[in-house]
């Protein structure tokens, strides 16, 4: 029901003209979306985080492949915490997961899903979808993970957000923010706590 | 009678002989008439100032904001339409029942109306941003939403209302200066229009807040019948207090049938208005929820608010106090009680029905938050000063008509030529 | 005696009438400040529908100098006009929103608001879970989000389809265009305020000052319907970026977002992400009983 009743609104709708003050329209651009919805690639998809920065304030990554090129690998440990003296700044609060559930043990660049196929890890959206596949039909459909650039995709293209720019795999609730301070109107108290009490 | 067949000068000189004349006698009279006029010039000039700092600094020197976008002027507007539409009130026995002697002193309440539009249409003046954009409003040259603005037909109400009670004021002094009887057929049936169009102006004011759905202490039917009966007790109030201040004045022998008529009406409204206003309380009160959300911070606070608690009270206390005093007889009888009890209910109604319904319909805002307003000093010295003003048309205006009725301002021809005597002894 | 008596009071009352004139020529000398900045050209423009093609030209050229003027910024000024086939819709996921108060900042830069009162369309609401009583919500918190036990509502001008504030206008300076955002002519707007009165949603603002922007703060990329430097004493609301999404971007606050709780398009469209949602999503409005039908449309996902 939800379906039909915005979409016959909207067109009874079409030239709804308030007292002939609208304005006059112009043609629309021509045929379907010339322009992408580009998928932002995070920087951290790819390495870890090394802590330092380069000289223009960027954090700097390592890639994967960097150290495990250049060693044989070990199996996956059972704990997230047995890797922080080699792998730095990593938290790991992801529910109860094996390193083992989205690591391929034989390659240290690549995720494997459920069933065992392998995965780049620039595909790391179905991984995440596998478990999150409500946040990620959301996400694909415009209505999770924030966007730029322009809604009219004839005109121009558009960027999306990568799961991984804001939900770190393995500590990926979303960070607590400190909100951008309230209106400043007038007469209206400024309070510390909840209610509109003044 | 008539001076016509004498060669008396056409319309266009006697008419501004009667400006002029009118301008000498608006200028003229006792020490407590000149100390009147120069207080109420002085208090006039200080209002004017505040409104042109107004409009230079903008309307961030009110106490308005953008939760309470209505404030001081719009109560003062608000109530001033009632009491122009309550002048009316005398209209109706004199005219529909011929009472001959509310007939004498009906253009009292003719001028109450001119004097309570012209305020009010300041009112609003003083309360819109751009007072240099007012021509959008003039149809054909700008773009009046009309109808369906409640705004555009309130200008138009108002402005016909101004023109009817100045015409048929104007008509009745010019013809009394010219020494004519006035002639029925030009001015009664402006009269009976008059009457239907002072229920008009009120019940379209009324429309401007009744027909905003997202304030629900607004949306109420009641509206229109409470303005018309709170106009109806506080227009009466006003006129037999200024009958009275005339008698005193000895500026016209006031028949105390006309005062008692009033009064009479009086004893009738002021029990509806107490009575509608029950009925309002009630409904939002039983309800409760959302829709009395306003109710209850007007008369009892809401969240550590309350601001207009003190005001709904003593408005409520000088309501019932003055009904209490008009309907008992014996209180009644005593002149200066009941002149107090028409002091009392004239302001308790400005209470009620300018800060008592304006600012309930913003606090809670649409979106229940509660920001207070109180109006401040420019606020203040605008209202006071447009009051000012106000009382300076009707003293001026109904000094006029007095004089013009009792045979002091008569046409130069006409006036009784002084004796040679008295002219030396002069 | 007689005669002396007149002259003497006729010369008393003129010089009453001089000094009257004097008194009152004092008293509204301060409006000075406000003629001043007028112009005979301000004063006399037409209605925006009114205007020809050049007409409409020379007013945004004129308004572009006294930006430069007043504010020392190079402005430049659009005339957006809306797109055929297109119903602009925007819809809030309340499962998503923290409350982080971003698209009202970004509201607040790109559209040129006074800084003093630091002014945004969107108001933010933080609601009791488990109520959607606004009695129950606070718009000045300042505590870490989002907080356990709530959730977040930002409300802004909802473009409702059947507008009490149009309906309330009394010179048509506030009108709804073809693509759904209603506009205001700010150049028409008298300042009456009863649109902000008839609005159910706290959708529009009033200039009671003049606004106070540094050049260096000026959103130079305006539109005469939207973001444009308002004049003191005309109300504003928010028109969805209307400069920006009638040349197809987003609106600033969309962008802003960090999460992406918020979601525009053109509901027309049948692919389009809006379409989905409303098609998809158990999407409500605020205030459906009032009958404004909203282009703002509200949902959770679970």
């Amino acid at each position: 029901m939800s379906r039909g009743v915005p979409l016959l609104w909207a067109l009874a709708l079409l030239g709804c003209d308030s007292a002939g003050m609208a304005s006059p329209t112009v043609e629309a651009p021509e045929g379907g979306p010339a322009f992408d919805m580009v998928i932002h690639q995070p920087a951290s998809l790819g390495g870890i985080r090394s802590g330092l920065v380069d000289h223009q304030g960027r954090p700097v990554t390592v890639g994967c492949m960097t150290c495990h090129s250049l060693r044989e690998d070990h199996d996956l440990p059972a704990d997230a915490h047995d890797l922080e003296s080699v792998h730095g700044h990593m938290t790991f609060v992801h529910g109860a997961l094996a390193c083992s559930a989205c690591h391929d043990p034989d390659r240290a660049d690549r995720l494997r899903l459920a069933d065992g196929t392998r995965l780049e890890l620039a595909d790391a959206l179905r991984l995440c979808g596998q478990c999150h596949g409500t946040q990620l039909r959301d996400w694909e459909n415009g209505s999770h993970g924030g966007m730029r650039g322009f809604w009219d995709r004839r005109r121009g293209p558009a960027t999306r957000n990568h799961c991984v720019d804001c939900h770190d795999p393995h500590d990926p609730a979303f960070p607590s923010f400190t909100p951008m301070p309230p209106p400043r109107d007038r007469f209206l108290p400024l309070v510390a706590a909840g209610g509109n009490d003044g | 009678m008539t001076t016509e067949s004498r060669g008396t000068p056409g319309h266009h000189v006697t008419f501004a002989r009667f400006l002029w004349r009118a301008a000498g006698n608006a200028t003229d009279g006792s020490w407590l008439f000149y100390a009147w006029m120069f207080g109420l010039t002085a208090v006039a000039l200080v209002g004017l100032n505040a409104w042109a700092r107004q409009m230079a600094g903008g309307m961030a020197v009110t106490g308005m904001s953008d939760h309470v976008s209505w404030g001081l002027y719009v109560a003062n507007f608000t109530f001033l339409v009632g009491l122009a539409a309550g002048g009316v009130m005398m209209v109706i026995p004199a005219y529909l029942y011929r009472d001959r002697e509310m007939h004498e002193v009906v253009i009292i309440g003719e001028l109450l109306a001119v004097a309570a539009i012209v305020m009010a249409l300041l009112f609003v003046n003083v309360d819109i941003g751009r007072l240099d954009r007012m021509w959008h409003l003039a149809p054909g040259l700008g773009q009046l939403n009309w109808p369906m603005s409640m705004l555009t037909w309130d200008i138009l109400v108002l402005s016909t209302y101004l023109l009817l009670s100045l015409y048929i004021s104007g008509y009745l002094i010019y013809m009394r200066f010219l020494g004519r009887e006035p002639n029925p057929r030009h001015y009664v049936p402006f009269v009976l229009v008059s009457i239907v169009w002072a229920i008009s102006i009120h019940t379209v004011t009324a429309f401007l807040y009744c027909g905003i759905g997202g304030r629900t202490f607004w949306n109420s039917a009641l509206m229109a019948p409470r303005f018309l009966a709170s106009a109806f007790v506080a227009g009466p109030a006003f006129v037999v207090l200024s009958l009275q201040v005339v008698r005193r004045l000895e500026l016209f022998d006031v028949p105390e049938a006309a005062i008692e008529t009033l009064l009479k009406i009086m004893r009738v409204t002021v029990v509806v208005n107490l009575f509608l206003l029950f009925c309002e309380l009630f409904t939002h009160f039983y309800t409760g929820g959302h829709h009395s959300e306003a109710v209850s911070y007007l008369f009892f606070g809401a969240h550590g608010h309350s601001e207009l608690v003190p005001w709904i009270w003593t408005a409520v206390a000088l309501n019932t106090a003055a009904a209490a005093v008009l309907l008992g007889r014996p209180l009644a009888d005593n002149r200066v009680l009941l002149n107090a009890a028409l002091v009392a209910t004239f302001v308790g109604i400005w209470i009620e029905k300018g800060m008592g319904l304006i600012i309930p319909g913003f606090v809670p805002s649409t979106l229940a938050e509660i920001v207070p307003y109180t109006p401040s000093l420019p606020e203040w010295k605008i209202t006071a000063g447009i009051w000012a003003f106000g009382l300076m048309i009707f003293t001026v205006a109904v000094k006029l008509a007095l004089h013009s009725m009792s045979g002091e301002l008569r046409l130069a021809e006409l006036a009784p030529k002084p004796d040679a005597d008295t002219k030396e002894a002069a | 005696m007689a005669e002396q008596g007149t002259t003497r009071r006729r010369a008393l009352k003129a010089l009453g009438v001089t000094l009257g004139a004097g008194a009152f020529a004092g008293a509204i000398s301060p409006i000075a400040t406000f003629t001043e900045g007028l112009t005979l050209d301000e004063v006399l423009q037409k209605h925006y529908r009114e205007l020809s093609a050049d007409e409409l030209a020379r007013v945004i050229a004129r308004l572009e100098a006294e930006t430069r003027a007043r504010y020392g910024a190079e402005v430049t000024i659009a005339d957006d006009r809306p797109t055929e086939g297109v119903q602009l819709a925007y819809a809030l996921n309340l499962s998503v929103c923290i409350g982080c108060r971003r698209c009202a900042e970004a509201c607040f830069v790109e559209n040129n608001h006074d800084r003093r009162t630091h002014n945004a369309y969107p108001r933010v609401f933080e609601m009791e879970q488990g109520t959607m009583d606004m009695a129950e919500a606070d718009v000045t918190y300042r505590h870490a989000v989002p907080a356990e036990g709530h959730f977040y509502m930002p409300v802004q001008c909802q473009q409702c389809a059947n507008p009490p504030c149009v309906k309330a206008c009394p010179t048509r300076a506030t009108w709804q265009e073809p693509d759904g955002i209603v506009v205001i002519d700010y150049n028409w707007c008298i300042g009456c305020r009863y649109c902000q009165a008839a609005c159910p949603y706290h959708g529009r603002r009033f200039n009671w000052q003049r606004p106070e922007l540094a050049a260096d703060e000026v959103n130079p990329d305006q539109g005469y319907l939207s973001n444009r430097i308002r004049p003191q004493g005309v109300v504003e609301k928010c028109t969805f970026c209307l400069h920006r999404v009638r040349r197809g971007r987003h609106p600033a606050c969309l962008e802003a977002c960090p999460t992406g709780a918020r979601v525009f398009g053109n509901v027309l469209d049948e692919r389009s992400e809006i379409r989905w949602v409303l098609e998809q999503k158990r999407i409500f409005v605020l205030k459906e009983e009032l009958g404004t039908h909203p282009r703002f449309f509200y949902y959770f996902d679970q």
